[in-house]
């Protein structure tokens, strides 16, 4: 278990060296525009230009600021942001808060209906619940999140007058803020992980040890609670792990339309402005959150599965 | 530069002396050569008060001439919050400021030498008032006496000559250094590309006591004191660079607010300072600037939902969905904003012009000013020169004429085989219908035989090549006078000429113009300035815009500002 | 490319033969859709809209980028002279000199048919969704079969190349990549291959360690035949039914990539319609006018819902064989 985890905390380490050195190379060609350009905008002269790229280091071999980029990094300095002038700590992790907010009860929600929806269907396969569930998951992850977030807002912004527009939670926290981009994400995300656990609970009910269960006679009831459920979430709990990383970027467009200031929000206005700084930070976030998801989804299957465990 | 105290020999001229070009404007406006509005605005700029140029009006015409509400209405009330819908972006040098959204938040903080109200008049602020002399070379401010900076310093003509030195050196990175552009001069020395650095001229920034300074410029400069309300030209501490150089952090001014909360992107707080009145108090209690990022959907959903009570900008996009919702107020002015979209002679096939003038020649602007930008604001005529600026002249209206345009192909060497394709650069930098422009022009071109492929960019992209992109729509913001905008926009070598252009008799013409104080001989000199812009068809300019803001109802008295500049000490909620 | 006559390896009737029983048996097995109704339903969705790209000139009543009545309701109807800027459909109808219009869906902000608009974005959609997401099989099963046969030290590399691409937010990765290079039909394709084909280097290269252990790869290899024919030949054939279902799935997801890039500004360029890009140039007056909104949102969804019911009912089929 320890060789697992120093493994997958060395490959996430290699994981972050590489994709910040690819990032920081990208974002140093010709294509990414001048930085200069970006911090004084667009009406200053070449003059001031030259001046700001001396006094920034930006004259520098690609290599040296790369250097003096990690140095920071490995340090806990993550540089200035070039698009809000700021230093990109003080920008960064009360964004990651709020959509860990938001991720929560998305997940608080989609958890437990997409589990619960999954086992009851999967527990009776072909039967008109498990039909009908089946044809609710593809509608609705079929509904690209910018089109439910466009629908949402229709009826319950402008038509029924229920909630508010946008989530930017100014004054404050404010739950009824939250409900648009909550709804807009379990919408699209619990369709998959409900079929997902039906799959899963459907295999269970055909193996053979619980048919054999149920031919002993033991009651349904603990046949399934005792036995079935058990194995049949090995599989889920996967999945949901691997939501995790899918949330960082499935929040972009809801964050974007609701103007909730989240992390997806930040990351696509960093990529928008090829801010160097910020955009490795979320990068090097991204990445960990990825491996770490992972490497917790490897260990659950470990520890739910008496198969892995029992060979090991 | 240190100018000794003692130094008081320069002082005021009778204070009740008139500028001669204020009697030239009083006969123009008598003969009825020019409008009410100009007389105003440049009888203000001269240094007669805004009340007395709006009285001198209305007994020259024999019509009573009000000012537009300046001051408050009946009822106001006192106190209460406003909650306005902007986003909030850095704030730490006023000097080298780009987006206006900045100034908004500082402009309650930290104030100008003079204020332009939406009316377009220029007013005294900070400056009590100011002289020119008849050259238009020497202008002299007097400071008002008795304001004192939020760190209990007295403000007086050091912070000016302050402010000035600083923008006038090109280390300091402001757009205020163009700006001035009649202050500098060439220092002889060459950056690395070989072109020459300029600096400031020496004295050009004359302290003469506490309470005056006068500025020396190399040409006559009628517009100076407009300049002195353009966003980048905040007054800010004589000991800005001292304190930390970042206003955000530091947030020292004359203004009677102070910055309670500041988080980029996110949220900014304004809260009244106590005691704060030598220019009146103002009734808003609290001003909060909430950051919505850059959607404008998320705007109009927010003041429909009663998120916000007021915003920055109501786009055009959703200012047709606005308009249907019953509890919210539009306001819309007209402007000098407008999009060209611009072709850089440096670049084939835009090197020939008649390739330029048949694509000139395509657009429609009646159609692309009801198509593209929903028929709000008034056509062009491809000079940048509007119908509304003083000293427009009307030239022969210049038609689309597809068989024109087809025909200049031909002699270009393009038909129907060879068709002409090209590849325009957007940035919807001011919204998407920079990219709906471009469209309706091209279904208008691909009828000559012209197939144009739209380029969106992001904005930051595209600003990164917007002076240099052979074929691209760029966002020009509204300028009182024709005249600045030419210059800034088309001289030979300035540095935002994004088309390349460079014709010494158009320079030559422009000159003449300029120097022209009445405005009748300066429109006269306007038709040759605007047929040569207009013949060498470097653009295409199909409309100048009319912009909206929008409220709710329980905001009382806040007024849209031709370049959004807004200050809320007369806005009352409730 | 070299045109050195393949005197080595000449084609031999009995691969042939093996190459088209693949053809035929990927053909059946779409016959056998008439056994789920969900895969048919699927099918049956994809069709329309693949006959609708097929047909759109003559489908579309108008010139998709012709304004005609800026903010047109649905069912408003506008008289336009007959020119060449009308489909053969409705110069047929047309009477005389004039054809009277009707916007069934309405009209966008610029006065053009949102009918005609989406008609014409199926072909965008059809067209570049099953090409970016065939490059990026191509580059998959390439890598995939490279990495599962060959194994050592071919396998590490690109499954590690995989691994760090996979690492990181899909999305996230469209917008960097777009942001940087442009906004272009090439660049879209571009970018969509270089983030889906390490997972589908990951399907094959499982599907392919599982094959290489069977009998006929190892004859194949006995005659002597070169790796890539084993590889593309004898081995790729036998991964198709998850490979076909997972295709299905992911046509889905970059009809989905390119809606939301195209919502975010970043999408193919305008004004040819784009479906994504029509959402995101009337969403925000989709309050007074939700028909410029609502109907290109039906469309992608129900394109998106044809190939995830289609999927679903391969993988049913599948799971029974």
């Amino acid at each position: 278990m320890l060789l697992l985890i120093a493994k997958r905390l060395t490959f996430m380490l290699f994981t972050m060296f590489v994709v910040s050195v690819i990032l920081f190379v990208l974002l140093n060609t010709e294509f990414a525009g001048d930085p200069a350009t970006r911090v004084l905008g667009q009406f200053a002269s070449d003059h001031q230009k030259e001046l700001w790229r001396e006094e920034h280091g930006y004259n520098d071999p690609l290599v040296v600021r790369y250097g003096r980029w990690l140095g920071g990094f490995v340090t806990g300095d993550l540089g200035t942001s070039i698009r809000f002038k700021a230093p990109v700590s003080e920008i960064l992790w009360p964004r990651l808060w709020n959509t860990a907010i938001l991720g929560f009860w998305a997940f608080a929600i989609i958890i437990p209906v997409s589990l619960l929806f999954g086992i009851l269907s999967g527990m009776r396969e072909g039967s008109k619940l498990d039909r009908s569930l089946s044809v609710v998951g593809i509608l609705t992850t079929s509904v690209p999140e910018f089109a439910s977030a466009v629908f949402f807002a229709a009826i319950f912004v402008f038509g029924l007058q229920w909630l508010p527009g946008t989530s930017s939670m100014s004054d404050g926290f404010d739950w009824t803020q939250l409900v648009l981009p909550v709804m807009v994400l379990v919408v699209y995300d619990f369709g998959y992980v409900a079929r997902m656990t039906r799959a899963s609970m459907a295999e269970v009910m055909t193996s053979q040890y619980i048919r054999t269960a149920v031919l002993k006679g033991l009651p349904y009831k603990k046949v399934i609670l005792g036995h079935a459920l058990r194995n049949a979430l090995i599989a889920p709990f996967t999945v949901i792990m691997l939501q995790i990383n899918w949330l960082l970027s499935g929040v972009i467009v809801v964050e974007f339309y609701f103007a909730y200031k989240g992390f997806g929000a930040l990351l696509l206005e960093a990529s928008l402005n090829n801010d160097i700084a910020l955009l490795e930070a979320c990068a090097m976030i991204a990445v960990a959150v990825a491996v770490t998801t992972q490497m917790l989804a490897d260990i659950g299957y470990t520890f739910l599965n008496p198969r892995i465990r029992f060979t090991k | 530069m240190h100018i000794s105290k003692y130094r008081k020999t320069h002082h005021l001229r009778d204070p009740k002396r008139q500028h001669p070009g204020v009697a030239q404007m009083k006969d123009a406006l008598a003969e009825g050569k020019c409008s009410r509005r100009e007389f105003i605005r440049t009888a203000a700029l001269l240094g007669v008060g805004a009340t007395a140029a709006y009285n001198m009006a209305s007994h020259i015409t024999g019509e009573r001439i009000l000012p537009p509400m300046i001051g408050r209405a009946h009822g106001q009330k006192k106190g209460g919050t406003l909650r306005f819908g902007m986003v909030v972006q850095e704030m730490t040098d006023p000097a080298t400021f780009d987006w206006v959204e900045k100034s908004v938040v500082s402009r309650h903080i930290a104030e100008f030498l003079v204020l332009t109200g939406p009316d377009n008049i220029t007013r005294p602020y900070l400056a009590s008032g100011w002289e020119a002399s008849d050259d238009l070379k020497t202008w002299t401010f007097r400071l008002q006496k008795g304001v004192r900076w939020s760190n209990g310093d007295a403000f007086n003509a050091d912070d000016v000559v302050f402010n000035f030195e600083r923008w006038l050196d090109p280390g300091t990175g402001s757009s205020n250094f163009g700006l001035f552009s009649a202050m500098l001069r060439d220092s002889g020395r060459k950056d690395d590309k070989g072109a020459a650095i300029k600096e400031m001229v020496p004295g050009a920034v004359e302290r003469l006591d506490d309470h005056t300074v006068r500025f020396n410029t190399n040409t006559g400069l009628l517009s100076f004191p407009e300049n002195c309300y353009n966003y980048p030209t905040t007054i800010v501490h004589r000991d800005f660079e001292k304190q930390g150089k970042d206003l955000s952090k530091n947030p020292v001014g004359t203004g009677p607010y102070e910055l309670a909360e500041f988080q980029v992107g996110r949220l900014a707080v304004l809260k009244k300072r106590p005691g704060v009145n030598w220019n009146g108090e103002p009734l808003l209690d609290e001003i909060r600037i909430i950051d919505l990022g850059q959607d404008a959907g998320a705007y109009l959903s927010a003041i429909a939902s009663g998120q916000i009570d007021a915003m920055y900008e109501l786009k055009l996009e959703t200012a047709s969905a606005a308009k249907q919702i019953p509890s919210i107020n539009t306001q819309q002015i007209a402007t000098h904003k407008t999009g060209v979209i611009r072709m850089n002679v440096n670049n084939p096939p835009f090197d020939d012009r008649r390739v330029r003038r048949a694509i000139q020649l395509c657009c429609d602007t009646g159609r692309q000013l009801e198509v593209a930008h929903q028929g709000v604001g008034i056509t062009a005529e491809h000079h940048h020169v509007a119908k509304t600026h003083p000293e427009y002249f009307k030239l022969n209206p210049l038609k689309q004429n597809i068989r024109e345009a087809k025909k200049l192909l031909a002699a270009a060497g393009y038909g129907p085989d060879n068709r002409l394709q090209v590849q325009c650069n957007i940035g919807n930098t001011d919204g998407n219908w920079e990219q709906d422009s471009v469209a309706v022009l091209k279904e208008d071109a691909a009828k000559a035989g012209i197939d144009i492929t739209l380029n969106v960019m992001p904005a930051a992209k595209y600003w990164d090549e917007w002076d240099k992109a052979p074929f691209s729509i760029t966002s020009w913001t509204h300028r009182p006078l024709g005249t600045m905008v030419l210059s800034l926009a088309y001289r030979a070598g300035v540095p935002w000429n994004e088309t390349g252009y460079n014709n010494p008799a158009f320079d030559k013409a422009l000159d003449e113009a300029e120097a022209l104080l009445d405005v009748d001989a300066r429109r006269a000199k306007m038709e040759k300035v605007e047929q040569i812009l207009q013949d060498d068809a470097i653009l295409v300019q199909p409309f100048f815009r009319g912009v909206f803001t929008a409220t709710s109802p329980k905001v009382k008295n806040m007024q849209i500002h031709p370049t959004l500049y807004y200050r809320f000490h007369d806005v009352s909620v409730g | 490319m070299n045109a050195e006559p393949a005197a080595g390896n000449p084609p031999q009737p009995s691969r042939l033969a093996a190459a088209g029983q693949a053809v035929w048996r990927a053909l059946a097995s779409f016959g056998l859709l008439r056994e789920s109704w969900v895969g048919m339903a699927g099918a049956l969705i994809v069709l329309v809209w693949a006959l609708v790209a097929l047909f759109a000139p003559l489908l579309a009543p108008v010139d998709p980028n012709m304004p005609i009545a800026p903010f047109a309701k649905p069912g408003a109807t506008v008289a336009i002279p007959v020119s060449a800027d009308l489909s053969p459909l409705a110069r047929y109808l047309a009477e005389s000199q004039e054809y009277t219009h009707t916007f069934w869906l309405g009209a966008d902000h610029l006065g053009r048919d949102i009918l005609s608009r989406i008609i014409w974005g199926t072909r965008t959609v059809l067209f570049y969704a099953p090409l970016a997401t065939l490059a990026a099989y191509t580059v998959g099963i390439l890598m995939g079969v490279a990495a599962g046969y060959r194994g050592g030290l071919v396998d590490d590399v690109l499954s590690r190349i995989a691994d760090i691409i996979l690492s990181f937010p899909v999305l996230v990765l469209y917008i960097i990549i777009i942001a940087i290079i442009g906004a272009s039909g090439v660049n879209i394709i571009i970018a969509i291959t270089f983030a889906s084909s390490p997972g589908i280097m990951r399907i094959v290269r499982g599907l392919v360690l599982d094959l290489r252990t069977r009998d006929y790869i190892f004859a194949a290899q006995t005659r002597g035949e070169s790796h890539w024919y084993i590889m593309l030949v004898e081995l790729l054939p036998n991964a198709r039914g998850p490979l076909i279902v997972d295709a299905c799935l992911r046509l889905g997801y970059v009809i989905i990539t390119i809606g939301v890039l195209g919502f975010l500004g970043l999408g193919l360029p305008p004004p040819d319609p784009d479906w994504g890009g029509m959402v995101n140039e009337t969403r925000q007056m989709a309050l007074a006018f939700p028909h410029m909104t609502l109907f290109p949102c039906i469309a992608i969804s129900s394109l998106i819902l044809g190939f995830n019911l289609l999927a679903d009912g391969l993988r049913e089929i599948s799971l029974r064989d």
